[in-house]
């Protein structure tokens, strides 16, 4: 019951906390600055996490189904699958994931040691909201950088699987079969349709974690409880919302 | 921390995603996401099958446009196909609905047309051509495998029986063998014995097939009804020739049958016959009284005795008195 509690709390407090960054969207100009330094730090480091990762994602997709599709002499469709399953699903859920273990966890900590260390409190003393120059940068800088991550993550992902197709002795296929059961497959919606979820993913995560981590209580220890449980909640959120996104946008 | 190095890496970086989101799209989708490009055109169907939204269009296998919309209109099932603008369809096309693989992926086919025929205007209908649904043919084979396996049955309920007292055709030519094998055996050792003896002469039927002298009796004997055959084709002919003589009034038969004269002739004839008989009859006339009248056979006769007595008298009283003797006998 007490459990059941906070995730209400959680969730009505993050919805105050949107809506009061959203009230402050008009001073996005004058903080730009701000804007471009969350920029660099939730897409510019991730990437190189986000290409490895998803290479790798689309190299064993590929692999996967080329062992599994070899009984039925299918490997051509090998390129439609990566490339629909990376467009569709794996490039925004993956990108997600990592946002939320990378900027996320940063995120919550970075708020969470300046509210334990009272620097919030001392922002609030000095009229400054919290969010408007705390919140609201991040969450223009995640609209703006999830869909270059999930682009990249998904051009990485198909690039990996063309790989492995290439140089796998039992799959066989090409660069250009491969690409061509992409294109045949994979329609710009579908890429639409991922980077869509992307932006409502990343969204989610860097509200949660600054939700999290603004609403720590307590001394230190309290930063790396915050952590796990802005993480804990990212993830599930993520694995939550695909499906309702997904069946939106179907 | 913020300098201007981060943000132009930042601008770098977004640069270079929004590039690869522009690359993605026109290599998808040809730049033809939003805006609708090219020209529709109606494909009516009694049934579209697996047909949906964004299959291929393709005309002599070739990608020409995409299957924009399906909808029911007017009892039947449409297909609205987007078509490229470049392509230009006859209006004596007809499109078919094909499957492209075994995993159900289906495509609208449209054959080239005759170059001569005038293109078709955005709206217009295409013709249609039904293709064998394979759901059809299933079903249809499946029924055929319930009917082959239903004739089979019966087969074999025929063949091998289903329990009832006298069972299926085998057990019924088993027992029927079984009961009579002493009677079989009898019958083939006979049959032995016969093949036997015909192989050795023995018998009519034996010499008939062994000995060479009937054979040649036999060719002697066909010999003959050939030269008999020879004779009376020989005979029919002349047989023929006189009917045809007979048949065009040549010689005497002929004209008795068909010349009507001599047939006329022939009846007054007759009917003089007739009517002389009928007087004969009757007594008229001198014959007929010759015939009938007795007076005259007796008068006859009595001069005959005369006559007689009166050459007695002549022989008796010489030729003196035979002048005397005739006028007695006359008087």
């Amino acid at each position: 019951m007490k459990q059941l509690r906070s995730i209400l709390e959680g969730i009505g407090s993050a919805i105050f906390l949107m809506l009061r960054s959203a009230s402050f969207v008009g001073t996005i100009p004058s903080q730009f600055a701000r804007v471009i330094e969350q920029c660099y730090l939730i897409g510019y480091t991730t990437l190189p996490i986000v290409a490895i990762l998803c290479f790798f994602v689309g190299s064993v997709l590929a692999l996967q189904a080329g062992y599994s599709m070899q009984d039925f002499q299918a490997q051509q469709f090998i390129g439609s699958l990566v490339g629909l399953s990376m467009a569709r699903e794996l490039g925004p859920m993956m990108v997600s994931i990592l946002l939320a273990g990378r900027v996320g966890s940063a995120v919550t900590a970075e708020l969470a040691s300046m509210k334990v260390y009272q620097e919030v409190d001392a922002l609030v003393t000095m009229n400054i909201s919290p969010e408007r120059i705390l919140v609201l940068p991040r969450l223009v800088a995640v609209l703006v950088m999830m869909p270059v991550l999930t682009i990249i993550a998904n051009l990485v992902g198909w690039y990996g699987g063309a790989v492995v197709c290439r140089y796998t002795g039992f799959i066989a296929i090409g660069p250009e079969s491969y690409f061509a059961a992409v294109r045949h497959v994979v329609k710009f919606k579908d890429v639409f349709d991922g980077m869509v979820k992307a932006e409502v993913f990343g969204f989610a995560v860097v509200l949660v974690c600054c939700n999290i981590g603004l609403n720590t209580r307590g001394g230190p220890r309290e930063i790396g409880a915050s952590v796990t449980r802005a993480v804990v909640a990212s993830l599930i959120l993520i694995l939550v919302l695909d499906y309702f996104v997904t069946k939106v946008l179907i | 921390m913020n300098n201007p190095q981060q943000t132009a890496r930042v601008g770098l970086f977004f640069l270079l995603g929004m590039a690869l989101v522009w690359v993605t799209y026109e290599s998808l989708s040809g730049g033809r996401l939003f805006k609708k490009e090219g020209y529709t055109i109606v494909a009516g169907f009694e049934n579209l099958e697996d047909l949906k939204v964004a299959d291929d269009v393709k005309m002599a296998g070739v990608s020409i446009g995409s299957v924009e919309k399906t909808r029911l209109s007017k009892g039947r099932a449409e297909a609205i196909l987007r078509i490229n603008p470049s392509v230009k369809i006859p209006s004596d096309a007809t499109a078919t609905i094909g499957m492209a693989g075994l995993i159900g992926t289906n495509y609208i086919g449209i054959d080239l047309g005759s170059p001569g025929a005038a293109p078709l205007a955005d709206g217009a209908e295409i013709r249609t051509k039904v293709t064998p649904d394979i759901n059809k043919i299933m079903t249809q084979l499946g029924d055929l495998g319930q009917k082959l396996e239903g004739a089979l049955g019966s087969f074999s309920t025929a063949v091998n029986g289903s329990g009832q007292a006298g069972g299926g055709l085998f057990q019924k030519l088993d027992r029927l063998i079984t009961e009579n094998s002493a009677k079989i055996d009898a019958t083939m050792s006979n049959l032995q014995e016969i093949t036997t003896k015909l192989n050795q002469g023995e018998g009519t039927l034996g010499r008939l097939i062994n000995d060479p002298k009937l054979h040649d009796d036999l060719v002697a004997t066909v010999g003959e009804l050939k030269t008999a055959a020879g004779q009376a084709k020989t005979f029919i002919a002349d047989a023929q020739g006189i009917v045809s003589q007979v048949k065009s009034g040549q010689g005497t038969l002929g004209v008795l049958l068909y010349d009507e004269q001599a047939a006329s002739n022939l009846k007054g004839t007759v009917k003089n016959l007739k009517d002389l008989s009928d007087k004969v009859a009757r007594g008229e006339g001198s014959l007929g009284r010759l015939i009938n009248d007795d007076s005259l056979f007796l008068s006859a006769q009595t001069t005959l005795k005369k006559a007689d007595r009166a050459l007695d008298g002549m022989n008796d009283s010489g030729p003196i008195t035979a002048v005397g003797i005739v006028a007695n006998s006359l008087f």
